[in-house]
């Protein structure tokens, strides 16, 4: 072994005791019954947890929940982050001003925006409602989060404010890597804004817009502390995510076995996309990449 | 650029580890003795004050108090994944009336019962030992009582004896800006003991006490019914997204006719700045003909983790901040009404005798979300009352195996 890869050691240590270790644990532990009625030692149950998951109405309903927030999120962040990005891109002065404000929401802590915005959507003290009704656009107060539809698009709207400048800023880090003479070189050939956006800008950009996708749908699919403070997954259950699922399951019933099934299940499904994002963006770029 | 020797590194280097090393040995030499228990924050310091007249009789087991975050239900947690680890969690479990099925199931919390003489035991309140008894075994000693009732604004009705009294002053007294009737409508615990005080109220009941669900009956349709019922006549529509807080500034600010809520809520009406200052009173809840006054029981005592290494000194403790002369310190800094029958202020006995405990089972969290789910559909407007309650017997049913 080279001396330089001692180094690499203690770092793996920690991983592997952090990360690798609750993860493996997690996984065997799927395979047992681990709860109150067993006085928490692990009785090996084979598949019945994951048998289980396939009935629970409430692992169908968090699961529809989860995607569908994943989706919408995540759909409206990339468009907004990727819009944001090829503008400030073009800016030239103050462009650090504006990225700088930018990321403000970003790097707040979640149960403090979500406290926020909680208040911003409260019926009687919120500034929505407020406005609305100032302005003559209500008649009378809506309570967001008491609606599963409106509570719904309040949680994405929390969502997207936090988060799109984290898609603006590894876009926005993709773009500034590219050369500026290939966009004349095109230029000389007579190709518009498509064709530059289609033959330099998107291929350069597919590995970022990758890192990016695949790290909001993985932020997105396991939200946890926005939805828990926001709503605390009512009214009747529809906001529910997977991550709470399994949170309540493990803490508040003391049902590891089922709560691990419930984590692995949230593995494979994101292994799952993550895998079908990389074929479908950079499998054909894999030349640039 | 500073440039240091090599000697001086390795000097240092020793020096430091020799700390550390240090710095180990004396907490570890302090945990023998010392105890720990995990509390809410101390506001008004009140627990500091008792905890310190204990270390001042006890200097060689003091208590050590961990002041954890205000929501109960994250320190539940911390005391869950404690008691997981073992050894070396909190000795002393500041502990909610609805753990003590759950913590004493699995094993955690010592028990109590043939620490406490019965004659030390006849002037705590019944229904506190109750809630704090597990398979009749005693496993927390209580230290203050907590129930529901009903705050009513005295300059506008008169005391409301049953559901129709209060929604009909409510309906003549609310306006554009204060509700009729305010209570907590969350997707969370509150939203159990709102509804368990009406169910009760109607006569009906949720689990009896031999595990039996008995939720599928009229009288909770009925309860469910008229909380639905209130949304948007007598209460406001966001009433299904408040917890204790909101409605509590609402009444506070002279913004509800009625409001449901705990003891807590009665000092903080009086103080200075208060907009209803004078002009409220309390009752126990409203019932129905067939039901009776209820009150769903809250309240705080102490256990004794099973995982202590040092029990006696834990109980000598529990034991001290359970007298008397702690308790009243207690009601006068903090307000919390103590677990003592001799000591329960004049104006409270009826509610704290009307009060009940929630069923007492372990698997209760779960049978709290199933009810709480399709409480909160049906208040959402998502399913029938009558659907809410069929759905949410059969799935406590599956749970409670019977």
């Amino acid at each position: 072994m080279r001396k330089g890869n001692l180094w690499f050691i203690p770092s793996l240590l920690l991983i592997g005791a952090m990360l690798l270790y609750p993860a493996v644990r997690t996984f065997a532990l799927s395979f047992y019954r681990m709860d109150l009625a067993t006085s928490f030692h692990p009785d090996f149950a084979g598949l019945s947890n994951f048998a289980r998951l396939v009935l629970d109405s409430r692992f169908h309903a968090s699961l529809r929940m989860t995607t569908l927030f994943t989706a919408t999120t995540v759909c409206i962040e990339f468009a907004a982050g990727l819009a944001l990005a090829l503008c400030v891109d073009e800016w030239v002065r103050g462009r650090n001003v504006v990225r700088t404000i930018l990321l403000v929401p970003w790097t707040l802590p979640t149960a403090v925006i979500a406290v926020l915005w909680a208040w911003m959507f409260n019926d009687q003290y919120g500034i929505l409602n407020a406005l609305l009704l100032r302005t003559g656009i209500l008649q009378s107060p809506v309570s967001w989060l008491g609606d599963p539809t409106a509570a719904f698009w309040a949680l994405v709207i929390a969502d997207v404010w936090k988060t799109t400048p984290f898609v603006f800023l590894i876009l926005l880090a993709g773009l500034q890597g590219i050369p500026h003479d290939l966009y004349e070189a095109i230029e000389i050939d007579g190709g518009g804004p498509w064709v530059k956006f289609r033959r330099i800008t998107w291929p350069f950009l597919a590995r970022f817009v990758f890192v990016a996708l695949v790290f909001r749908i993985i932020q997105a699919f396991s939200v946890f502390d926005l939805v828990y403070v926001m709503t605390g997954g009512g009214p009747g259950g529809t906001t529910e995510t997977l991550s709470m699922y399994a949170y309540q399951t493990m803490m508040r019933y003391l049902d590891f076995g089922y709560a691990s099934a419930l984590s692995t299940a949230t593995v494979v499904i994101l292994a799952l996309t993550a895998a079908v994002l990389y074929w479908l963006l950079l499998r054909r770029h894999e030349d640039l990449a | 650029m500073f440039s240091t020797s090599r000697p001086a590194k390795i000097l240092g280097l020793l020096a430091l580890s020799a700390l550390l090393a240090a710095s180990f040995a004396i907490s570890r030499s302090a945990r023998h003795t010392e105890l720990t228990v995990l509390m809410e924050p101390d506001g008004t310091g009140v627990w500091r004050g008792i905890i310190a007249g204990f270390n001042d009789a006890h200097p060689e087991t003091p208590v050590r108090l961990v002041e954890g975050p205000p929501s109960t239900d994250t320190r539940e947690d911390l005391y869950s994944t404690a008691f997981l680890a073992g050894r070396g969690g909190y000795d002393i479990v500041y502990c909610d009336v609805v753990w003590v099925p759950k913590f004493a199931a699995a094993g955690w919390l010592l028990d109590l019962t043939d620490r406490l003489s019965p004659a030390a035991r006849i002037d705590f309140l019944p229904a506190d030992i109750e809630g704090g008894s597990y398979d009749g075994r005693l496993y927390r000693i209580p230290a203050f009582t907590d129930a529901g009732l009903l705050y009513y604004r005295s300059d506008l009705v008169r005391a409301p004896e049953t559901f129709d009294d209060l929604a009909r002053d409510a309906a003549e007294y609310k306006t554009g800006d204060r509700a009729g009737y305010l209570w907590q409508g969350k997707q969370y615990e509150g939203l159990i003991t709102n509804y368990l005080e009406i169910l009760w109220g109607f006569g009906g009941d949720w689990i009896s006490s031999d595990r039996r669900v008995l939720l599928d009956s009229p009288e909770a349709v009925q309860a469910l019914r008229f909380l639905q019922s209130s949304i948007e006549t007598i209460s406001p529509r966001g009433v299904v997204t408040y917890s204790e807080e909101e409605t509590r500034n609402l009444f506070q600010s002279g913004r509800g006719v009625f409001l449901r809520n705990w003891f807590y809520v009665w000092p903080l009406l009086g103080r200075e700045g208060s907009a209803v200052q004078g002009k409220a009173a309390f009752v126990p809840m409203v019932r129905a003909a067939a039901g009776k006054h209820a009150a769903a029981l809250g309240g705080w005592g102490f256990s004794i983790s099973r995982f202590s290494s040092n029990e006696d000194a834990a109980w000598e403790f529990v034991e001290f901040a359970t007298r008397p002369e702690q308790l009243m310190q207690l009601y006068s800094k903090a307000g919390r009404i103590p677990a003592r029958k001799s000591l329960v202020p004049q104006e409270f006995q009826e509610i704290v005798r009307n009060a009940t405990p929630r069923p007492r089972i372990p698997e209760y969290a779960k049978a709290s979300d199933i009810l709480q789910r399709w409480l909160s559909a049906a208040l959402a407007g998502l399913v029938s009352p009558e659907e809410a309650i069929r759905n949410a017997a059969r799935e406590t049913r599956a749970v409670l195996g019977g």
